[in-house]
């Protein structure tokens, strides 16, 4: 007896309008949007471009998870460490003054919901629990643009033959390089002001046991963040470099303005490397293997970059719609990402029960994410960058140097009396700041940084 | 007429993901993905030209365990028409004779006008598999096909066979089966609703020993290959020697060379 082939194939499969939506880009804000609509019982398609969910998508390292706990099984989440430690540095040239925080509570659980992790891993991870809760994802097709009916939005193009897909919305979470959006005129090209440029390197120290919990003083899962600023870490431009911990490895890397990459004409490459040879940074990244090297940009226009976040039949979300928060002392946007993920999931759930998707419908999205901390803390500190640039030589050379100098004289060791060395310690300061006036006045400008 | 075309794929450790211990050199095939045969995706193009150049169906077969059926996916995707797993705990341990004698079977219940397969797959390089296909079933063979050209009015498959010093164009009867030179069918992009269609809506047919006729006739005891000895050979140690000038160059070569 011969065996018959008794499936039932489809000779020309067509998946038009068989989904309910369309998210680009498997990244963190893409599956949080598809998880939060596959949950709520709605048949999404996940359009990603690398080979797995991460396999493209790279950040400093430090994951804020609040919103992500809140959304899955978040024990099984392939985490590194927790944040046990934060410090920042001011470099000179070959200085350090720093201030570090390890607060009791951060050992505990939830451990401030602070933590490192791998993109590879993580992402892969979060799409997972995607498709779990029912989505479909399809990796290694590029979105190349939409496809749109009167200026609405109905579906999207990829690189793939019959590659034109159609579905009632779009969720565009294609990243700070957002050619899509772009594209397609829903926003526009951010100017080189307002992109940072950043390199990592993954580092891993081989046949070294404990090298990691010995630098950094850590014990079990803790782990730090340490961000740095001034010239030591990213030589004339405007930005900062920093060091994570990993479990076996440690994530290193710089991020600054391209404006600055092109006119100081400082490569990544030079200035990663000038920063890790550091002699205050050197130490901690001694007789290390570099395992992986990424590059991204980072939309770093803050609120007044934020571009219209609905369309009809879209959305716009995580780094492609800016949502990214750098004032110096908070460095955020996965958060912010899964956060407005989350908020144009529901807001399109919500439309789809009444049959809409025009843009009025998609309104709840934009106006939970003004009410979310997202666009709270945007707006809190859009003053910020343009003080930040207006002093930047003080504040990322002079003041560096001077901090230095003065703990130098403060604790000088001499023959002179202490009060001698207080008041040059003083006088350093004050030399940079313009008195106790440029002083008080730097104080009030910056108070709303901590305040 | 049309012609039925079976194409043989087999899952193996990826590749590219097989990684050098940098410390001990040693191979670490354990972490990588298994992935489709690198060299049966060019064995799915040729089979794809073929049925574009005749019509008839592509149907995938393999043989391996139940997670396989991602391959048959991957195939169904890139325009397949159908696929077959061939999947039983009594083929643990086959070699490629009762490997080759499955397929053979696979193809004949098939009623395969044509079998393609890739000239070897990554994780065993033997290449017997596809001339043993055509030897149990008594079939042509066009092994290190470099083009292929279909001819149903002559009810001939001519093959371009890679051969030392150039090029032999070979014509053979049906059914035959095809070994693909590896490189010479720049595999197609699945388009995307199939894509979409084999990785989530399609379900591969499944077939046992037992359906194939052959329960008795595979695994391990009925392996001919026995591993007599296995044996590390320490590379050969070579003479390095720095010249500082160019013109102290030809001694050392003349040296060798003598």
């Amino acid at each position: 007896m011969t065996p018959e082939l008794d499936t039932e194939t489809r000779a020309a499969p067509n998946y038009d309008d068989q989904f309910d939506a369309i998210v680009v880009g498997a990244g963190l804000a893409g599956s949080a949007a598809a998880l939060t609509m596959a949950s709520r019982g709605l048949e999404v398609l996940i359009v990603e471009r690398g080979s797995s969910p991460g396999a493209k998508n790279v950040f400093g390292g430090v994951l804020y998870t609040p919103t992500i706990r809140e959304l899955t099984e978040f024990d099984d989440a392939p985490l590194e460490r927790y944040v046990a430690e934060r410090r920042f540095s001011m470099l000179s040239r070959d200085d350090e003054t720093a201030v570090s925080l390890r607060p009791g509570e951060w050992h505990r659980e939830p451990h401030n919901d602070s933590y490192t992790v791998l993109r590879g891993e993580f992402d892969e991870w979060f799409a997972e629990q995607a498709v779990e809760a029912g989505a479909t994802l399809v990796t290694e097709t590029t979105v190349t643009g939409l496809v749109r009916e009167r200026g609405r939005i109905v579906g999207v193009e990829t690189d793939r033959p019959d590659g034109t897909i159609r579905a009632p919305y779009v969720v565009l979470a294609e990243g700070g390089n957002s050619l899509v959006s772009e594209g397609a005129n829903l926003k526009p090209t951010e100017s080189r002001e307002n992109v940072a440029v950043a390199v990592k390197e993954v580092l891993e120290f081989p046949d070294r046991e404990g090298v990691i919990e010995d630098r950094f003083r850590l014990v079990d899962d803790a782990g730090v963040s340490y961000h740095y600023f001034g010239e030591g870490a990213v030589g004339d431009a405007f930005g900062g470099g920093f060091i994570y911990t990993n479990e076996e490895t440690v994530s290193v890397g710089v991020a600054y303005r391209i404006e600055d990459a092109v006119a100081a004409d400082q490569s990544p490459e030079e200035t990663l490397n000038a920063f890790k040879t550091h002699p205050a940074v050197a130490p901690l990244v001694r007789d290390a293997r570099t395992v992986e090297y990424s590059a991204k940009t980072i939309p770093e226009g803050g609120a007044e970059s934020v571009p219209d976040l609905v369309h009809d039949g879209g959305v716009i979300v995580g780094d492609a719609a800016g949502l990214v928060l750098n004032n110096g002392v908070h460095l955020e946007g996965t958060n912010m990402a899964v956060e407005s993920g989350y908020h144009a999931a529901r807001a399109i759930a919500r439309a789809a029960d009444r049959g809409r998707t025009d843009a009025a419908a998609l309104r709840a999205y934009p106006e939970a994410l003004e009410q979310s901390f997202v666009v709270q803390n945007l707006e809190r500190y859009a003053w910020l960058m343009d003080a930040v640039e207006a002093d930047r030589d003080l504040l990322f050379e002079e003041l560096p140097r001077a901090f230095a100098d003065a703990g130098t004289e403060y604790f000088r060791m001499d023959r002179q009396p202490k009060e001698v060395h207080a008041d040059d310690a003083k006088d350093v300061v004050l030399d940079a700041l313009g008195g106790w006036t440029g002083a008080a006045k730097l104080a009030l400008r910056y108070r709303k940084v901590v305040t | 007429m049309t012609w039925t075309i079976a194409v043989g794929v087999k899952q193996v450790p990826d590749a590219d993901e097989v990684g050098i211990d940098p410390d001990t050199g040693r191979l670490d095939r354990a972490s990588a993905p298994a992935v489709m045969n690198g060299p049966d995706r060019h064995a799915l193009e040729a089979a794809l030209t073929i049925r574009d150049q005749v019509g008839g169906e592509v149907i995938a077969m393999t043989m391996g365990p139940p997670n396989a059926t991602s391959v048959l996916e991957e195939a169904v995707a890139m325009g397949s028409d159908d696929a077959v797993l061939i999947s039983d705990r009594a083929f643990a341990g086959s070699d490629t004779w009762p490997t080759s004698l499955t397929l053979a079977r696979a193809a004949e219940a098939l009623e395969a006008d044509v079998v393609v397969c890739g000239e070897e797959t990554t994780d065993s390089s033997t290449g017997q598999v596809p001339p043993g296909i055509a030897a149990h079933n008594g079939w042509a063979q066009l092994t290190y096909a470099e083009a292929v050209d279909a001819r149903p009015e002559e009810g001939r498959l001519a093959a371009r066979r890679d051969v030392e010093g150039g090029y032999e164009l070979v014509a053979a009867e049906l059914p035959v089966v095809v070994a693909v030179a590896f490189g010479e069918f720049d595999p197609r992009p699945a388009p995307l609703h199939r894509k979409i269609y084999g990785e989530n809506d399609f379900e591969p047919t499944v077939w046992d020993a037992e359906a194939l006729g052959i329960e008795d006739e595979v695994g391990l005891d009925v392996s001919p290959t026995s591993v007599g000895r296995m044996e590390t050979v320490d590379p050969v140690e070579r003479k390095g020697e720095v010249v500082d000038e160019v013109d102290g160059l030809l001694e050392p070569i003349a040296e060798v060379r003598a």
